[in-house]
């Protein structure tokens, strides 16, 4: 890279600085004792992080919300690369129309679609299951949209050439779009698992067994623990909100590379 | 081997103009078809319909007399080479090559046997493991080849398989794909917008214009007897002459034709020869190596004519320009099909003698 010009530089040092200073206040909140916090005073303690991990049934929150992201992750993605592949690929009766409909749902608040996914999930049963808090979020359309955009940048020449060869166009998906696709797979997935992660309304209303809790909601119950009168334990709050950061900062690292690649497509060759 | 046969073929796409309005044609097995025609002409889109990557309005396919119209790609034992090759390009040479035998469920070491001997066949053993992106443009021309041959079908077709190579490359591996149809047997189509590739390649040749067949021959009669005054005027270097026939000296013939003359029945004078001839002058002269060609303007019109350069160290300005009219073509004014006119003209050069 180019050596910046140094007021670029130091801009950019005051701006990554703004966007950090919540994160970096409330780590360095979740190692003080409540005590020393109200009143001031700057202490260190990890006690913050053994009463998270202790109560609540945090480890069980964390599985939940692995178990529901993950999942969501891996279906979203599945639905949204074959909606992608049949968008930007076929020509079939109303599929314009359907790719119409498909990006619409970009411009629908979640909330509004909120209390009609509730009464169909109370109809058929699904309430407080974990199918309840998977199945309504694997159908993304931003997801679609932006895979279709990328599929339609691979030449269709190395479809048509896979078709003369033998394949089947779930063959041509697997095998030719898939691959070529990585960067905006994972630039996808992480979206959604990090969407999902940290979706918090949806548990709340979908959920009430405390088995089934995923962490945020756990998280917002740990509001309830007063050390005393009506204060919020907030060292307490940050030391679990940290925890719930680092699986999401994990999978940032794990697919950084291609999310990079992923957002620079089209950047050059 | 297997030979295909198009019948009344009719394609336009949604929206647009008619592609291809009623093309037939017959191409026997191991035959070696050229397709050629300038940009837009259809030429692709027939391969593309033969290929099954797309679907004729109307009209028959056969493909080793079985209809074929609604084969998928895959049923069809065709393999093609496209025009930019459409390599894999996440998958080695290797993998490349032996992706049509995986999908139809060969063993991998059967699998690999036949990439390497196909990959002897190129010259491409020494890539096998490499990646299309770091292989040069000759190189990936020969992966586009071999992934082809390695099914073994009976038909190849080519969608302008060289056109992105340099010029010294394409005159290679031209020679080298006729040599490959000599070794394979299979039947090949060949499209192109090169005419000499057309003519140096095929075992017949399909000139289109505008969705139209125009002609459909071996080379030499393309060339000699060209249907209408497009086919002669697209095939041949340097270009075929056009003038009105009228303005020819001598000519005693009917009106309203077009006479084409080819540059190498047009001979060179420094003085005024026996027989007809027209005086013209030089406006520029090319050396092509062992030729030279010359620009004239004369009476009838620009007129170019090609003379050993030997012959002609150094054309004066002013020049005549004599012609062998028994071969020449003619050209009917308002439709431009070819009047054949060889007889009568014979019967008017023994009356002048």
């Amino acid at each position: 890279m180019k050596p910046e010009n140094p007021v670029v530089a130091v801009l950019s040092l005051v701006v990554g600085l703004l966007f950090l200073s919540p994160v970096l206040y409330s780590i360095w909140m979740s190692f003080q004792t409540a005590d020393a916090f109200y009143a001031g005073r700057v202490t260190f303690t990890l006690d913050n992080y053994e009463r998270a991990v202790g109560q609540f049934n945090f480890a069980r929150y964390l599985l939940n919300s692995l178990i529901v992201s993950g999942l969501v992750t891996v279906l979203g993605i599945t639905v949204a690369t074959l909606a992608a592949f049949a968008f930007a690929r076929f020509t079939f009766r109303g599929g314009d129309l359907l790719f119409g409909a498909t990006v619409a749902t970009l411009m629908i608040p979640s909330h509004i679609s909120l209390i009609p996914n509730y009464l169909t999930l109370a109809k058929v049963g699904l309430l407080d299951t974990y199918a309840g808090l998977i199945l309504p979020a694997i159908s993304n359309g931003f997801a679609a949209f932006f895979l279709r955009q990328y599929i339609r940048g691979i030449p269709k020449a190395l479809d048509e050439a896979a078709y003369m060869d033998g394949a089947s166009p779930l063959t041509v998906l697997w095998r030719i779009i898939v691959p070529l696709s990585k960067p905006a797979i994972a630039s996808m997935a992480l979206y959604i698992f990090i969407t999902e992660w940290n979706n918090y309304i949806w548990p709340l209303v979908a959920v009430g067994r405390q088995d089934l809790y995923t962490l945020q909601i756990g998280l917002a119950r740990l509001y309830k623990i007063n050390p005393g009168e009506g204060l919020v334990d907030w060292p307490l709050v940050m030391a679990a909100s940290t925890i719930t950061i680092l699986p999401v900062l994990a999978g940032f690292l794990f697919v950084e590379r291609h999310l990079v690649r992923g957002i620079t497509m089209g950047a050059g060759k | 081997m297997s030979g295909i046969a198009l019948r009344n073929i009719r394609k336009a796409y949604p929206g647009g103009p008619t592609v291809l309005h009623d093309v037939s044609m017959e191409f026997h097995p191991g035959e070696f078809i050229v397709i050629v025609g300038p940009s837009g002409c259809g030429k692709s889109t027939l391969l593309r319909l033969i290929a099954g990557l797309e679907r004729a309005d109307a009209g028959e396919i056969e493909i080793a007399g079985i209809r074929a119209n609604d084969l998928a790609p895959q049923d069809r034992d065709i393999a093609m080479i496209f025009q930019n090759y459409a390599l894999y390009p996440h998958m080695s040479v290797r993998e490349n090559i032996s992706f049509g035998l995986e999908l139809r469920g060969m063993p991998k070491a059967q699998r690999n046997r036949r990439a390497e001997e196909v990959a002897r066949m190129l010259q491409l053993e020494p890539y096998l493991e490499r990646k299309p992106g770091a292989l040069s443009g000759g190189q990936r021309q020969r992966v586009a080849m071999g992934r082809a041959m390695a099914r073994n079908t009976s038909t190849f077709l080519m969608d302008e398989p060289l056109s992105n190579l340099d010029n010294a490359l394409r005159v290679a591996m031209r020679t080298e794909i006729k040599d490959l149809h000599r070794q394979l047997g299979a039947t090949i189509v060949y499209v192109t917008h090169d005419q000499t590739e057309a003519l140096s390649l095929a075992d017949r040749v399909a000139v289109m214009k505008d969705g139209h067949l125009q002609q459909f021959d071996r080379p030499e009669v393309i060339y000699d007897r060209p249907a209408n005054r497009f086919v002669a005027g697209f095939l041949g270097v340097p270009p075929i002459n056009f003038v009105a026939a009228e303005k020819l000296p001598g000519w005693q013939g009917m009106q309203g034709l077009t006479a084409g003359l080819r540059p190498d029945i047009l001979s060179v004078h420094a003085q005024k020869p026996a027989g007809p001839a027209l005086e013209a002058r030089l406006v520029l002269s090319e050396m092509t190596g062992s030729d030279l060609l010359l620009h004239c303007d004369s009476a009838a019109g620009r007129l170019t004519a090609i003379a050993p350069r030997r012959a002609m160290s150094d054309p004066a300005a002013q020049l005549w320009i004599s012609y062998d009219l028994d071969r020449a073509l003619f050209f009917d004014n308002d439709s431009g099909e070819r009047v054949d006119l060889a007889r009568d003209l014979r019967s008017i050069r023994t009356a002048e003698e």
